[in-house]
């Protein structure tokens, strides 16, 4: 029946512009800006709204009447057949340009794809993309591709399994309480100076037992890479990258590498996440934020993106679906992520795009921190709370 | 000390399969006692066994099983597949040393119903460290990094990679006793496999396997009296590199390369007096694509980075330049830590494999490749001095 409808949806092609409830208006962007606790004076000095609200114009509401939208189509027939439960797991939001307060938008949209069912973390599911055109008049002003998984709570759910970690041995003590302290260390023998990583006790040169270690500069230049896919590695999202980096200082070594797909050669630096050594890009970097996830901004900010899913403000409602708690919605950690960028690069920062991709769900006690790379074409934000991470994605600003 | 003093007088496996629905001891016994029927050996005979390290079998229960009377010599060897003819190499020294007559050599693993060698795992070892923490936790992973800078230093291309497996697809169709059997694969089909590690796609990696394999090895002499022709062992080499880790060799200058591999192919042509271009057909241990390659340029066939071109317009393939695995390989037949290699091995110098090279020439098989190493050289009996 899911494949049926959705083939019956994919046919039956884009819907008809169906208008917001209410214009933009200043009403709704002061509450939403005071949930996101997003204090940038732009938006009420030139009357705009801000650009990751684009979907909050268009939102149901709470009861709302039944909309015939394609997401809206699908969700009831994934209810009926027992995938109840739903997390929006992909947004990619394009501004052509930031909405006026006084407009009326109106959205179009159609479903694109739907994928099933599927063994995820949550449990057996579905993932179902739509894109969505909002309009002002007959003017599109912005666009999204939007993908949620609705899956049967608890079919196959999983724990969040903890990485692997390292046997801590008298030889490699040293560079793990470098990494505790923010060094990436390296062995360097206390005769010969020899570098040399990995460790041991001997001096493979000199024979000396005589063990001392260096500070890297943290600096490195990538001699190859992995992109794992499968199977599963505990407490980590595929498709991630592992780099093999030469250092300056004459030693190699494996460490993750986080940002856009590398290629041997490039030039790297490391920074420390989770225990471990991580590379980047040696691009500029943003200031890290973080932020304590209350209750009160979760269910805040779901009320102020009119989002009443109650997994977004009834604890018990969540927990019987198989969460741990109450948790942040989709548009709200859009909306943190503009947040974290116009806040740290600049307030008057044009926002051309905003795509992301939600991992672990940010539930109410977690503490969410984000960090940013500057890039060529764009700025990579990744927000991570002690589980993993929370959303990556690329933020496109004007230049 | 090896100097053609032992033979391979049997070989006996199970069936290959997913799931055996058996125990590994009962595998490993089913298989030992093929490889005596084989020989025209009784289990009183069997006064040695040797097997690796990861095997969960222990001697003394083989030897319980099989009815075996008194052992004189029980090893075992380690790193994973690369102890795979150094198990063999361990007999040969010890019939030569006159300390055991009949030495069976043994693998047996519910690979794929069991636990499963390719999921990432926690290793208590301290080398792990280094790498498995990192996310680097699987073979396919640790073996794609070194697969990315061959591919950087040398040209070659995932083709290339896929060239290997088309082959050891090909050659496990018209084998009956491969789990592939009768399903070739394409290029094109290669191409369109999933990614696993990238470089490697699935079709990168080999099979996982339930089964086992075991060989009798004893002197050449005593082998020539018994029931099947012997399989004389010309040259048995084990071999490590400097700055050797077990698949993380990634510390060494060049690291797209394997010489550990060197180490045992020198050994090998200086014991058998053999040169490459003689050797007839070679099972190159196949668990990962890349490292075919790789083989074939440490063990002297090609030079650094030219694998690509004798593999290229069948090359490896049954009437190619250098038949590769003709069994199909662990990518093809079985996933037998490189023991069905041996015994393909056997069967090549016999004359009796499903796909028979033709001539009379040397036989070479190796081990598990990115750990310690080894290889032999079988070669029918009379055949030199």
């Amino acid at each position: 029946m899911i494949l049926e409808t959705a083939r019956r949806l994919r046919e039956a092609g884009e819907t008809a512009a169906r208008a917001g409830r209410d214009p933009v208006n200043l009403p709704m962007i002061r509450t939403w800006l005071e949930a996101m606790g997003d204090a940038n004076p732009v938006y009420e000095r030139e009357l705009l709204a801000p650009p990751a609200m684009i979907q909050v114009w268009t939102m149901r509401g709470l009861s709302g009447p039944p909309v015939p939208d394609p997401l809206h189509l699908m969700s009831e027939i994934s209810d009926e057949e027992g995938f109840v439960a739903v997390v929006a797991t992909d947004s990619r939001q394009t501004y052509h340009r930031y909405l006026r307060v006084g407009e009326e938008v109106s959205v179009r949209s159609r479903l694109d794809s739907v994928v099933g069912p599927k063994r995820t973390a949550l449990g057996e599911g579905w993932f179902i993309t739509t894109v969505s055109t909002w309009l002002v008049g007959d003017e599109p002003v912005a666009e999204m591709t939007f993908r949620i998984l609705r899956y049967r709570p608890g079919s196959l759910a999983t724990e969040v399994e903890e990485k692997l970690r390292p046997t801590i041995t008298p030889d490699n003590e040293f560079f793990w309480a470098g990494v505790t302290a923010g060094e990436l260390r390296f062995q360097r023998c206390g005769e010969c100076r020899m570098p040399r990583h990995p460790p041991g006790p001997a001096c493979p040169a000199c024979g000396s037992f005589k063990q001392e270690y260096d500070v890297a500069s943290g600096a490195g230049t990538i001699h190859s890479h992995v992109v794992h896919h499968h199977p599963p590695v505990p407490g980590r999202r595929a498709p991630f990258v592992v780099a093999l980096v030469d250092l300056p200082e004459g030693v190699r070594m494996v460490g993750e590498y986080r940002g856009p797909r590398p290629e041997i050669g490039d030039e790297v630096r490391v920074f420390f996440d989770d225990g471990l050594p991580v590379w980047r890009p040696d691009v500029p970097v943003l200031e890290p934020w973080t932020i304590e996830v209350t209750p009160t901004l979760i269910v805040s900010t779901a009320l102020a993106t009119r989002d009443f899913q109650n997994v977004h403000h009834d604890r018990d409602a969540a927990v019987r679906l198989g969460g741990r708690d109450i948790f942040l919605n989709i548009l709200t950690t859009t909306g943190l992520v503009q947040r974290y960028v116009t806040g740290t690069l600049a307030p008057g920062t044009r926002i051309r795009g905003i795509d992301i991709r939600l991992g672990t769900p940010c539930y109410a006690y977690d503490t969410l921190t984000f960090t940013g790379q500057v890039l060529p074409h764009g700025i990579e934000v990744v927000g991570r709370t002690g589980a993993g991470a929370h959303v990556t994605g690329l933020v496109r600003v004007a230049p | 000390m090896i100097n053609r003093t032992a033979a391979i007088a049997g070989i006996g496996a199970t069936e290959f399969s997913k799931d055996s629905g058996r125990s590994e001891l009962r595998l490993a016994v089913e298989a030992i006692r093929a490889a005596l029927d084989d020989a025209g050996l009784r289990p009183a005979d069997v006064d040695g066994l040797v097997t690796f390290t990861m095997d969960a079998n222990s001697e003394i229960a083989v030897a319980r099983e099989l009815g075996a009377g008194e052992l004189t010599f029980l090893t075992r060897i380690g790193y994973g597949g690369g102890a795979a003819c150094a198990v063999v190499q361990q007999a040969v020294l010890a019939v030569a040393a006159g300390i055991a007559r009949v030495v069976v050599c043994y693998r047996a693993l519910n690979e794929r119903s069991g636990r499963r060698f390719g999921q990432a795992h926690a290793s208590p070892d301290a080398d792990a460290a280094w790498h498995v923490p990192m996310g680097l936790a699987t073979p396919a992973a640790q073996v794609a990094m070194v697969a990315r800078r061959y591919l950087h230093e040398y040209g070659a291309s995932t083709d290339d990679f896929g060239r290997v497996s088309v082959a050891a697809r090909r050659h496990a169709a018209t084998n009956p006793h491969a789990w592939f059997h009768g399903r070739p694969i394409t290029l094109d089909e290669h191409r369109a496999s999933r990614w696993i590690a990238e470089p490697l796609r699935l079709l990168d990696c080999c099979q996982e396997s339930d089964g086992a394999v075991a060989v009798v090895v004893t002197s050449a002499q005593r082998a020539r009296d018994l029931a099947r022709p012997p399989a004389v062992i010309a040259a048995a080499a084990q071999g490590s590199g400097p700055g050797q880790f077990v698949m993380t060799s990634y510390y060494r200058p060049r690291m797209a390369a394997l010489p550990e591999m060197g180490v045992v192919g020198g050994q090998i042509w200086a014991q058998s007096g053999y040169r490459p271009e003689e050797v007839r057909t070679a099972m190159l241990y196949d668990h990962f694509t890349p490292y075919v390659l790789l083989q074939l340029e440490e063990l002297g066939f090609c030079g650094p980075g030219e694998a690509r071109h004798l593999i290229a317009d069948g090359g490896i393939e049954l009437g190619g330049r250098l038949p590769v695995n003709p069994h199909g390989g662990q990518l093809g037949e079985a996933y037998i830590h490189g023991m069905n290699g041996i015994a393909e091995a056997v069967r090549q110098v016999r004359g009796t494999a499903a796909n028979q090279v033709p001539g009379d020439g040397p036989v070479l098989v190796t081990a598990g490749t990115g750990v310690p190493t080894s290889g032999l050289i079988l070669e029918p009996a009379g055949a030199r001095p």
